[in-house]
């Protein structure tokens, strides 16, 4: 007996969503397959998986990982494996604490909320770059692969941070925590709606939902804005051409008359501006505030982000779809934890038993297998 | 059309009695994504003792064919037989490793050797995969050594196995590869264009060698361009176009025009002329002189040595030579791709030698690489967004509407064969690529072309059209054009005034009405 692998000719217009719809099942069902192995209630597992998928409580990653998805989607597509999301992200919330802590502190010295909002994504957006264009230029012109750079990078930032929260930036109003003062509320971009909560459980899911949408609104906005970006980027933009062909093969740049590393540095400044920016809205929008040893806190959208972007298999229009994925899913894993149905494995079993459904059925979809006696 | 045709079908196949019948491929289909439908159902047989051409246009199946007789490719549908003993067996030929196990071996235009290692490494490399000669794993290299000098003196090819390939000819590592076959007692050699362009005094050596495999009972496919070479060696010729088979002749019994007829069909054929466009224009101004150019190879060695040449506006400088000898290196460097070691540049009265590529593709310069999958274009993207990234150079946006424009005409005058202009290019076949390249760079040429081997991959048909349009440009468009190229016909047939570059000097002047010997003797001194 023989495999045959052969390539499709043509595939199913819908395959993709087909595709990561069969996978989502599949993994959930090899999950709750080991559940039950390890002796657990498989439906209770699987009620709490559930709840994950439908939950308003998603929004929030939900917004964040799709900002970060098409972030390093860009830097993706040009083969340039940025891995420093955390950094960029959390390196661009010094500039905010700085600016709305320090500089223009309400207490006494006031400024126009908005132009400070502005200044605080600017400056994130700058500084997010910043850390990118480090790895840059190692790769550019030092030809040091940019994924070591990245991942120490990311450890560089929690540090300088750590060092600010535990020295110049430690808050006055903290009661023994270590941490920065919060954020004045003026600087905030939450919009509080209270709703009863009342009615069946569709209307109180419904009222929750729209309760999470307008506290996350600024999330909300800046996801739909760097999904239209990106999309603008490959679409129309010159620039995103270079670096969709870096991506495939630099020596026709290089032979077209386009300066490689100009397509690296350039690419590599987009991606960590746009997590940078992330960072700083996502300060103003739920952090409001930076604890000590971060490192220990981080949500890892930095990482969660790699995952989006691998799921969608570097699809702008799977970014949503995969965002939502992987979003259920860190909320799946904590719910269980919460039920007491496992730990942190929990979620890292979840995610690991999709993603291995996902890439096979992926291959299935591209690739035709045949058995021949 | 009055050539016999003796088969299109391996049921039917005549000539030979069956017995005779090495291979078999029956009803070989292949497709690839797009969808690109390269082979239909082809059935071919294949003798002992034979030598068989298999002809065809462009994007006609022929490589596509012989890479799943070499397993690099699978077919969609169909069967290969292979004889065992007395019968034919279905066979499966997983990947080039299976296939060299089963005695099918493939040389192709550009050598697949190892430059960094020796002659003797290369092949103990293949010796040991298929542990033939009674080499191993933990066998000595020496042992190898012995081995090799041993049988090279039997197939009378003599070659030093302790040279490093980079040092080899171009003729030498394809002789290495035709030696490696006859290691590996291959009963099948497929030749994918790589005698084609060798002069023809070198060309015959290689011939001999060929000879003898088949006069040992082994069968060699021979794809080619040149319907000429096609005549001079092999018994049967096979033409394939848009994936089928339309035609299997013997050779003594038909000639260029009927097979030409075969390729392109009547219309088409009646149109290859090989009337030169001659130049109307006085000489126009010096646009691009070179002085004493020094460039180095990838490793580092003195690969031009001391060229002396000037280009003028509308005039075409043809540059003939075996693979090797230093055009590629010289092409490159003048525009930007690699550094100089030492000499000057000057393209329109500015000195380019530290320009970069940008400027000098700025000053209105062309350039048809030599190594196409690595300058040429960009595989993942389509034939739009690689006309795109070579002709948009300023501005954010894209104009999509005027390149899309553009991409349509370039495919209806070249006859790129595509399914639109939004296929990725990694799913044309190797012509239709060069093409792509071939017409995008001479259509955005300026003031001057660099191109080597402009027609290299590309039929008949195709490769007269862009000489054609090359020697347009030059004389309607007043550009100046360089070219070097390992076929001396194309040199000839293109070139105003010709050079012949062997290890690394320029020899000419020479006109084109220079007898082709002496040319030849020139580049093989």
């Amino acid at each position: 007996m023989r495999f045959i692998v052969l390539r499709r000719k043509t595939i199913p217009r819908y395959h993709t969503w087909i595709s990561t719809a069969i996978s989502l099942i599949l993994g959930i069902l090899v999950y709750l397959f080991i559940t039950i192995l390890v002796g657990r209630s498989p439906l209770e597992v699987l009620v709490n998986i559930a709840r994950s998928f439908i939950s308003p409580s998603i929004v929030k990653d939900f917004f964040v990982l799709i900002a970060m998805g098409c972030a390093l989607l860009i830097s993706f597509k040009a083969a340039l494996w940025n891995i420093g999301g955390e950094g960029q992200f959390y390196i661009a919330t010094i500039p905010g604490i700085l600016l709305t802590l320090f500089i223009f502190n309400p207490r006494y010295n006031p400024a126009p909320a908005p132009l400070v909002i502005l200044l605080v994504a600017l400056t994130g957006t700058i500084m997010g770059a910043f850390w990118a264009f480090i790895a840059a230029l190692f790769r550019a012109y030092l030809k040091i692969d940019e994924v070591p750079v990245t991942l120490i990078l990311n450890y560089v930032a929690y540090y300088i941070l750590n060092y600010l929260i535990f020295g110049p930036f430690k808050g006055r109003y903290v009661y023994g925590y270590l941490r920065t003062d919060e954020i004045p509320e003026i600087y905030r971009l939450n919009v509080r709606v209270h709703l009863p909560m009342r009615g069946d459980p569709l209307q109180v899911a419904l009222q929750n939902l729209t309760v999470q949408l307008a506290y996350y609104i600024a999330l909300l906005i800046l996801a739909v804005l760097i999904y239209v970006f990106t999309w603008w980027f490959f679409k129309h933009c010159r620039i995103g051409l270079y670096t969709k062909i870096h991506g495939s093969n630099p020596g026709y740049l290089q032979a077209v008359g386009v300066s490689v590393n100009h397509v690296i540095l350039l690419t590599m400044t987009i991606s960590g501006a746009l997590i940078g920016l992330t960072g700083s809205i996502y300060l103003l929008s739920e952090l409001g505030r930076i604890p000590y040893e971060i490192e220990r806190q981080t949500a890892g959208y930095g990482y969660l982000a790699i995952l989006v972007s691998w799921l969608s298999l570097l699809d702008l229009k799977m970014i949503p779809f995969s965002a939502y994925i992987v979003s259920a899913l860190r909320n799946a894993g904590i719910a269980l934890q919460v039920a007491g149905l496992g730990g942190v494995e929990q979620s890292l079993l979840l995610i690991g038993a999709i993603l291995l459904t996902y890439s096979i059925t992926r291959f299935l979809v591209e690739y035709e297998v045949r058995f021949e006696w | 059309m009055s050539s016999k045709v003796l088969s299109t079908s391996a049921n039917i196949s005549s000539a030979d009695s069956v017995e005779n019948v090495i291979l078999s491929a029956r009803n070989i289909s292949k497709s690839f994504p797009g969808p690109v439908i390269a082979l239909d159902r082809v059935s071919l047989d294949l003798y002992a003792g034979e030598i068989l051409a298999l002809l065809g246009e462009n994007g006609s199946g022929k490589s596509t064919f012989v890479k799943i007789l070499y397993g690099i490719y699978t077919p969609d549908h169909g069967e290969i037989l292979m004889k065992t003993g007395r019968v034919l067996e279905r066979v499966t030929i997983n990947s080039p490793a299976d296939a060299m196990s089963k005695g099918i071996l493939m040389v192709s235009q550009v050598p697949q050797l190892i430059s960094k290692l020796t002659v003797a490494e290369n092949m103990a490399l293949t010796l040991t995969s298929l542990r033939i000669h009674g080499v191993k794993g933990l066998t000595s290299i020496k042992k190898i050594l012995k081995i090799i000098g041993e049988e090279s003196e039997k197939i009378g090819i003599k070659i030093d196995p302790n040279e490093k390939v980079y040092n080899l000819t171009y003729t030498q590592k394809q002789l290495v590869e035709i030696l490696r076959a006859m290691f590996v007692n291959a009963k099948i050699l497929l030749l994918d264009e790589a005698l084609t362009y060798l002069p023809l005094l070198e060309r015959r050596k290689l011939y001999q060698a060929l000879l003898k495999l088949k006069g040992q009972g082994g069968s060699i496919v021979i794809i080619t361009h040149k319907i000429s070479e096609a005549m001079e060696i092999s018994n049967r010729i096979a033409v394939l176009r848009a994936g089928k088979i339309v035609g299997v002749v013997n050779t003594w019994e038909t000639t260029i025009d009927q097979v030409r007829v075969m390729m392109f069909g009547e219309e088409r054929s009646k149109q290859i002329s090989y009337v030169k466009v001659q130049t109307i224009n006085p000489r126009g101004e010096p646009r691009i002189i070179i002085r004493n150019l020094h460039v180095e190879d990838d490793y580092g060695r003195e690969i031009v040595r001391g060229v002396n040449l000037t280009i003028h506006a509308g005039e075409v400088v043809g540059i003939a030579g075996i693979s090797g000898n230093g055009q590629r290196e010289l092409l490159e460097s003048i525009v930007g791709l690699r550094k100089i070691k030492s000499g000057d540049i000057y393209v329109d009265n500015v000195n380019v030698k530290r320009s970069g590529v940008r400027n000098i593709r700025e000053l209105g310069v062309s350039f048809i690489p030599d190594r196409l999958l690595e300058h040429g274009i960009s595989p993942e993207e389509s034939i739009v967004e690689n006309i795109a990234a070579c002709t948009v150079r300023n501005g954010i946006n894209i104009p999509w509407g005027l390149i899309e424009e553009i991409s349509r005409e370039l495919i209806n005058s070249y006859q790129i064969i595509a399914p639109s202009t939004k296929t990725p290019v990694k799913y044309l076949s190797g012509g239709n690529i060069l093409k792509t390249i071939v017409a995008r760079e001479i259509e955005n040429a300026k003031k001057a072309l660099i191109a080597c081997n402009p027609t290299r991959t590309l039929d008949e048909a195709s490769a007269i059209y862009v000489r054609r349009r090359i020697r347009e440009k030059a004389v309607n468009e007043n550009l100046a054009v360089l070219i070097a190229s390992e076929d001396l016909d194309e040199v000839l047939m293109v070139s105003d005034i010709i050079y012949i570059m062997n290890t690394g000097r320029l020899y000419g002047p020479l006109t084109p009405e220079t007898p082709r010997e002496d040319i030849e003797k020139l580049m093989v001194m």
